[in-house]
């Protein structure tokens, strides 16, 4: 006996769908555009990704706009039965919450597909209360790509800081931090197989800075359909391990009393904690496949001499501090540099690991956070008992550019300030 | 009754709900009877699939491990058309996760993926769909999407304690519009939520009781036959709530829909609909006092004595009022029977 129920896999069969997918490219191409359409170039790759569900808010817009662009145009009509149909439909919804409880349905009925949406700000904070059941849910085949921007209204910015992924760190998903359009584009190939695996089952949200990845556009490399579902057809099942609503007999979102509750987060919790090994097994196929790295938990420059001081940062203007790094340790300052990019499940171990020898480590927050920053409480709890000194910076709120200055002030702070304590820095200047 | 007419009744009752025995819900409880008939309905050849909001008809339903009171059959399904999945995800979404689950298996059939039709019903109840989930229920419609919504109308939050719904009736007690001395209970009056469904583009809207068997099974198997989206409005006596004495439950279920409050209602787009069990005479319609009197949360207003209603001295005005709003209410659905009738 099934301990899900009965099970009628002979009534559907993907292939279908597989076979009768259009491919966007038939070969690796490098084109240029901004982050949005590079999210939405790879959604639309996917043969499993028939439905792509979404609600405006700037700056993750035009991800819909765009997927609504190629699918009105017909690039995925077929014939079936003498009828033109569309291999993939887009489904505006009235609401954010509305886009994320339709994404329950769709995935909750065929488990095996994956479903899509873009959201940023207090878009995603209308959806919490379905993203948090979401993250518990073991729906692994919902992808909710979040382009940051500041969340809060008080006063509204439509620029990209990630306050928004912060706040919602607890909903249960894996969040992935990109910077740069081929990471855009690489890690929404590689993410879903991470959150479909049958050991994880956790729900994605791979996400990129708003205004400065979103909308500013750079070339990358688009790869062949072909070989994008060669790479995720071979680590994703043909058959989930947990039976849909529609091939399933199926009862998903019970109550239970707290003494049964224990059991179910204990069980998400060993899910989350498979995450790390299955993303660097993934990783490793995916260079294989496409000859670039996959998604690392955070990428380390200048850390092989172990470095005295180190900056812990996240997006795109890591680009600048790279370079203001780069510069003082030719004048002999030697600093190193960590870029976040694994945010839940948070990478703790690897990287106490990487910073063990550091003596002071100043972390770069660009969310708002009513203490040292979110960043800041994390990274201090992966260094905890060593005898190292974290600092916090917030740097970057609402968009803002971090400029050359500003790195060199927060480089040279680190030596200056106590352990503990927190300074907002912009344009080099200590607010 | 010859056999002829009993027939349609014996094909239903033979029919296997995909409600079980085995929910919390309280013995007297409409909404079990409406799961009961509505479960028998969808036995009808095709898969089914529901969806449930957050409420009294979810949480003492769904109960893992030892309470899951759904699934046709005493054993696992053997054919896929008999099988039966259940999802609840929030309070106030169940007509938006169906609308996901539709569009998954119309996706899927098209292309051929999928062998066998399957059929959706999203479950919440009146506070789910009408109140916190009124634009979700609305855009569903809109959206002309194939599901059938069952909303169960209890007039309030009985899940969290009988807190005020916007389906209240008038002055009726509710835990959060408690009558005093100064408020006399409920002030608002109901939401016309018939009149809502249809001006949404519901393809079918009834508002019916299994206290009406005959109109009841009509109504679900037309709402499953639709090719866009089919509401169907239960009034549910709620027992611990409305605080009546046992066994009163279909009389009061018969008495909301001859007194006006909830008159038994079928339309169907661009065709005539009609109005049941009630009068159309107001001087001929069950008076609404029958229907206040065995309820102790109009106990502020009317008693029962010796079997008879009695009103309160010093509250004929609100009495008179819930009368008029039943009156209303009536004319109301009666021009909805025929508003899109050229
Ligand atoms: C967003 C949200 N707010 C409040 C609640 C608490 N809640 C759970 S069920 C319920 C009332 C359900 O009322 P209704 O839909 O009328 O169904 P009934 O229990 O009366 O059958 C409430 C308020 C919730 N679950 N979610
Ligand atoms: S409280 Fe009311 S609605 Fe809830 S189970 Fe009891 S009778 Fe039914």
């Amino acid at each position: 006996m099934n301990p899900y129920g009965s099970i009628f896999p002979e009534v559907l069969d993907l292939e279908p769908l597989r076979k009768k997918h259009i491919p966007l490219y038939r070969r690796q191409e490098r084109i240029q555009m901004d982050g949005n359409g590079a999210a939405a170039i790879a959604s639309l790759q996917f043969w499993r990704a028939p439905i792509y569900a979404g609600f405006p808010i700037t700056p993750s817009t035009k991800w819909l706009e765009m997927i609504s662009t190629y699918i009105n145009a017909g690039r995925f009509v077929v014939e079936e039965n003498g009828r033109k149909v569309s291999a993939k439909r887009v489904k505006l919804l009235e609401a954010e919450h509305a886009v994320a409880d339709y994404l329950v349905g769709a995935a909750a009925a065929c488990r095996e597909l994956i479903f899509m949406t873009a959201t940023s700000s207090v878009g995603l904070d209308h959806m919490t209360e379905t993203t948090r059941s979401l993250g518990a849910s073991g729906l692994g085949n919902v992808v909710l790509i979040n382009v940051y921007r500041a969340t809060a209204n008080y006063p509204l910015c439509i620029e990209g800081d990630p306050s928004d992924a912060f706040a919602h760190r607890d909903d249960g998903w894996i969040q992935v931090v990109c910077r740069g359009k081929q990471q855009i584009y690489d890690t929404l190939i590689q993410l879903p197989v991470v959150g479909m695996d049958p050991r994880v089952l956790i729900p994605t949200m791979p996400g990129y800075y708003g205004i400065k990845d979103s909308h500013r556009s750079e070339p990358f490399f688009v790869e062949p359909d072909s070989k994008i579902h060669e790479f995720q057809d071979s680590l994703i099942p043909w058959r989930c391990p947990l039976p849909g609503l529609i091939v399933g007999e199926t009862a998903m979102g019970n109550c239970v009393t707290s003494a049964h509750f224990q059991g179910f987060k204990w069980e998400q919790k060993k899910r989350m904690d498979q995450v790390l090994s299955v993303l660097t097994a993934s990783s490793k196929k995916f260079e294989e496949v496409f000859g670039r790295p996959g998604i690392v938990p955070f990428e380390a420059y200048f850390m092989e001499d172990r470095p005295p001081r180190v900056l812990v940062a996240m997006g795109p203007d890591a680009g600048t501090a790279y370079e203001v790094i780069r510069r003082r340790r030719k004048e002999g300052e030697r600093l190193g540099l960590v870029v976040v990019r694994l945010l839940t499940p948070f990478p703790s171990s690897l990287l106490r690991e990487a910073l063990k020898s550091a003596g002071v480590i100043g972390v770069v927050n660009n969310a708002f956070h009513s203490e040292r920053g979110h960043l800041t409480a994390l990274v201090s709890e992966a260094v905890s008992g060593l005898p190292i000194q974290t600092t916090g910076f917030f740097a970057g709120l609402g968009g803002a550019d971090i400029s050359v200055r500003s790195w060199e002030k927060m480089i040279d702070l680190l030596s200056v300030l106590k352990p503990g304590e927190s300074r907002f820095v912009h344009e080099g200047e200590v607010l | 009754m010859s056999e002829k007419r009993l027939a349609p009744f014996m094909e239903m009752a033979q029919k296997e709900s995909c409600f079980r025995p085995g929910s919390t819900l309280c013995v007297d409880c409409m909404e079990s009877i409406a799961f009961q008939n509505v479960g028998r309905a969808t036995d009808n050849g095709i898969k089914t699939i529901y969806t449930m909001g957050t409420f009294c008809g979810e949480v003492s339903t769904l109960l893992w491990p030892t309470v899951v009171a759904w699934g046709r059959g005493d054993q696992e399904a053997t054919q896929f058309e008999k099988s039966f999945s259940i999802i609840h995800n929030v309070f106030e979404s169940a007509s938006t996760v169906a609308e996901g689950i539709r569009d998954t298996a119309d996706i899927l059939l098209e292309l051929g993926a999928l062998k066998k039709p399957i059929q959706v019903v999203a479950n919440s109840g009146d506070g789910g769909a009408l109140v916190i989930g009124l634009r979700s229920l609305l855009h569903t419609i809109h959206r002309r999407s194939r599901v059938t919504v069952v909303v169960l109308i209890n007039e309030f939050f009985a899940n969290t304690g009988f807190q005020y719904a916007v389906t209240a009736t008038p002055y009726s007690e509710t835990s959060t519009t408690p009558p005093g001395d100064f408020i006399p209970g409920n002030l608002e009056e109901p939401m016309n939520h018939v009149g809502l469904a249809l001006m949404a583009g519901a393809e079918f809207v009834a508002q019916v009781s299994p206290a009406f068997p005959k109109d009841f099974t009509e109504a679900c198997e037309r709402a499953l036959s639709c090719s866009e989206t089919a509401v169907i409005f239960v009034p549910s006596p709620c027992i611990a709530g409305w605080k009546f004495k046992e066994g009163r439950t279909i009389e009061l279920a018969k008495l909301a829909s001859e007194t006006g409050l909830f008159p038994t209602f079928l339309k169907e787009k661009g065709k005539a609909g009609s109005l049941r069990h009630v009068s159309l005479d107001s001087k001929q319609r069950t008076p609404i006092l029958r229907f206040l009197a065995p309820q102790r949360r109009f106990h502020h207003l009317v008693h029962e004595k010796n079997g008879e209603p009695a009103v309160v001295k010093g509250r004929e005005k609100e009495v008179a009022l819930i009368q008029d709003w039943a009156n209303r209410n009536v004319q109301t659905l009666q021009r909805l029977t025929a508003w899109d009738v050229a």
